[in-house]
């Protein structure tokens, strides 16, 4: 993934939907270049001034757009997520919820073998305040160019977490939505690794949650990769029950997999500050700043 | 969606997976009809989707009408993860010396599905240290890689071809199905040497319903957490006295934490989702208002896309319609000031930080 360039042409995958023109519109008032929209039989219409198209194809001949932000509904991601990556998409923002999974893992095998990104699926998107991208859904007004790099499993935890961090006086190099589903296109470790190269993000804020192992194995990673930049994360959850899904696809223990508290002490097992509360998060993220410094 | 038991072998023997014959019994007048029918030695279960069945007593060997009627009234009453059973399955009784344990699962680490398979396996499986591991590929397994599965497992011969047979269906039935989990535990080894699935284990992939109508209203749910799947919201109810409401499932989540913490016990989560508008969270408010357990609601709401003047006027709307438990609110975002002014004049208290909001409501004056 390279990171998106200012005013860089995107286009938006089903642009005439409820939430596609409505998320049309706020990235444009944040000054993203959404250059383009693909919607199936509305080619020819506009939506805020951006030409609809048929075809993802017409529509990246059109733009030139090497990104797409998706609002394809679930039952149609697969094919859509094909037709963009044959179209030449390059990062493919899947912000739709309730993907099957082995349509997930399929859109991620096609994703491999067009040497293509998904960030996702069920995610907020990515948000670049001091280039003043925005590829998703989030509410700006959490969010302001800085230092600190965000990933979060969670939409609303990240606005939240994000907010905190203002009220400390951070703002965010990048934040980026990994998603709430079993299976994720960019991995936190993936994140980490590329925000090691962004010169811009002194530290990291990584916010989980319930479910699955994505945290034991970031910690893991973190340990192996010895990154220069510090980690705090946050996980929600410790006072769920096991074997409820909790809003997330992803977000459900399985007897003792899966659990906040394995979370946590694997993560500070391998050096990382964790918050038991979002209010937390800027105070170890600035104690974390000093020690490294 | 987690499928009982008897559920889930009839998914197996729809896939030609042999099972033991068995008969489902509503009340213990037809567990004690089924058992006149077939005979001992049986086994009566107890149709429940929490784990530890066994342990906890839901399983009885029964080898008199007697034994039946004491055992099922036993069962019928027992309560395991706070759930009592619907019904029992009464099943023959497989003499066996061995156990193995076999599944297809979902690794969400590795983002594929792989199966999973031990040599002695049964009760403790999750501790059992000399598993094998493959990944399966996405278009699914043949018969070569089952058999060759089945000889990490130490089987051969005619017996590694009977398991590489049962491999190939439960592979396909988790593929066809669009299963989470298809599980075997335990797969049996008789003593004429002949395997076969004693339970069955099945979760299907929730998002994968739409494709798969024949599991629809297979599981009878709570009536609120199914009122609340029809209104579109993710709820889960969780016993406590507070209602906790808010927009996102990570932020839900952590005002759990926030309420557990606090030494709060919450009733329900109940995420209203992204974008939320004004109807849907009168409607939340509705639904959790009639849930009998809360006696007050929590609302945390962080505005974003969901506009925080709607909620406001959510709230308002509500209160005009008669008696609302009492509401303790953090509400942020763009417009909170004139959110804030909106419910001035009311009776719901307003926080301005999740923590504070949190506090008021575990601790009511």
């Amino acid at each position: 993934m390279m990171l998106p360039q200012r005013a860089e042409p995107v286009i938006v995958q089903n642009i005439t939907g409820r939430y596609g023109r409505l998320h049309t519109r706020l990235m444009l008032d944040y000054e993203t270049n959404v250059a383009a929209g693909a919607a199936p039989g509305k080619g020819g219409q506009s939506v805020e001034g951006v030409p609809v198209f048929n075809t993802v194809s017409e529509a990246v001949t059109h733009s030139g757009a090497k990104t797409s932000v998706f609002f394809v509904p679930a039952e149609f991601a697969y094919s859509a997520a094909e037709e963009a990556f044959l179209a030449g998409i390059k990062l493919l923002v899947v912000i739709t919820e309730r993907i099957p999974v082995r349509d997930e893992l399929k859109m991620l095998e096609l994703a491999r073998k067009h040497t293509a990104t998904i960030i996702g699926p069920n995610c907020p998107g990515m948000i670049v305040p001091a280039r003043k991208v925005k590829l998703g859904i989030m509410p700006v007004t959490a969010f302001a160019p800085g230092r600190v790099a965000l990933f979060s499993r969670s939409g609303t935890l990240m606005y939240e977490i994000a907010d905190q961090l203002k009220g400390g006086g951070f703002g965010q190099s990048i934040a980026l939505g990994i998603g709430g589903d079993p299976i994720n296109g960019l991995t936190a470790g993936e994140c980490l690794d590329f925000v090691e190269t962004m010169p811009e993000t002194e530290a990291v804020v990584v916010v989980g949650e319930i479910g699955g192992d994505a945290e034991e194995r970031l910690a893991g990673h973190i340990k192996k990769a010895a990154h220069s930049k510090p980690v705090v994360a946050y996980i929600a959850g410790r006072h769920a029950p096991k074997e409820k899904k909790m809003g997330h696809a992803g977000a459900i223990i399985y007897g003792n997999f899966g659990t906040a508290e394995s979370k946590i002490s694997a993560l500070r097992d391998a050096g990382v500050s964790v918050a038991m509360t979002p209010s937390e998060v800027p105070l170890l993220l600035r104690e974390a700043i000093s020690s490294k410094a | 969606m987690r499928l009982f038991e008897y559920q889930a072998k009839d998914l197996f023997k729809l896939y030609g997976l042999a099972v033991p014959e068995s008969v489902l019994a509503h009340d213990t007048n037809e567990a004690i009809a089924a058992f006149e029918r077939m005979k001992p030695p049986l086994v009566l279960k107890s149709q429940v989707l929490a784990g530890g069945r066994g342990k906890a007593g839901g399983v009885a060997m029964v080898s008199s009408a007697a034994e039946v009627e004491s055992e099922a009234k036993r069962i019928f009453e027992l309560s395991i993860g706070g759930e009592k059973p619907e019904a029992i399955l009464v099943e023959r009784a497989f003499p066996h010396e061995k156990e193995m344990y076999l599944s297809v699962t979902l690794d969400r680490g590795e983002r594929s599905f792989e199966t999973i398979g031990t040599a002695s396996g049964g009760i403790d499986v999750e501790t059992t240290t000399e598993k094998q591991i493959r990944k399966i590929p996405l278009q699914g397994i043949d018969e070569k890689f089952a058999q060759e599965f089945g000889s990490l497992l130490h089987l051969s011969g005619p017996q590694n071809s009977q398991f590489a047979d049962i491999l190939v269906k439960l592979e396909r039935l988790s593929r066809e199905k669009e299963c989470e989990l298809a599980e075997i535990n335990p797969l049996a080894i008789g003593s004429d040497g002949n395997l076969l699935p004693l339970d069955a284990k099945v979760i299907i992939d929730d998002n994968a319903l739409f494709r798969h109508p024949e599991f629809a209203k297979l599981v009878p749910e709570d009536r609120f957490e199914a009122e609340a799947s029809k209104q579109g919201f993710a709820f889960v109810r969780l016993g406590g006295d507070i209602a906790v409401v808010g927009n996102g499932a990570g932020l839900v989540l952590s005002t759990l934490d926030l309420v557990g913490d606090a030494g709060g016990k919450p009733a329900c989560f109940l995420d209203l989702g992204g974008g939320a508008q004004q109807e849907r969270i009168e409607a939340a408010l509705r639904l959790v208002n009639k849930l009998p357990e809360a006696d007050r609601i929590l609302v945390n709401i962080f505005g974003g896309i969901t506009r925080t003047t709607d909620v406001a006027q959510g709230i308002l709307t509500v209160l005009s319609e008669g008696a609302m438990k009492p509401i303790y609110a953090r509400v942020s975002g763009a417009e909170e000031q004139v959110a804030k002014e909106m419910l001035a004049s009311t009776k719901v208290k307003l926080y301005p930080t999740a923590p504070d909001a949190v506090h008021a409501v575990v601790t009511p004056a």
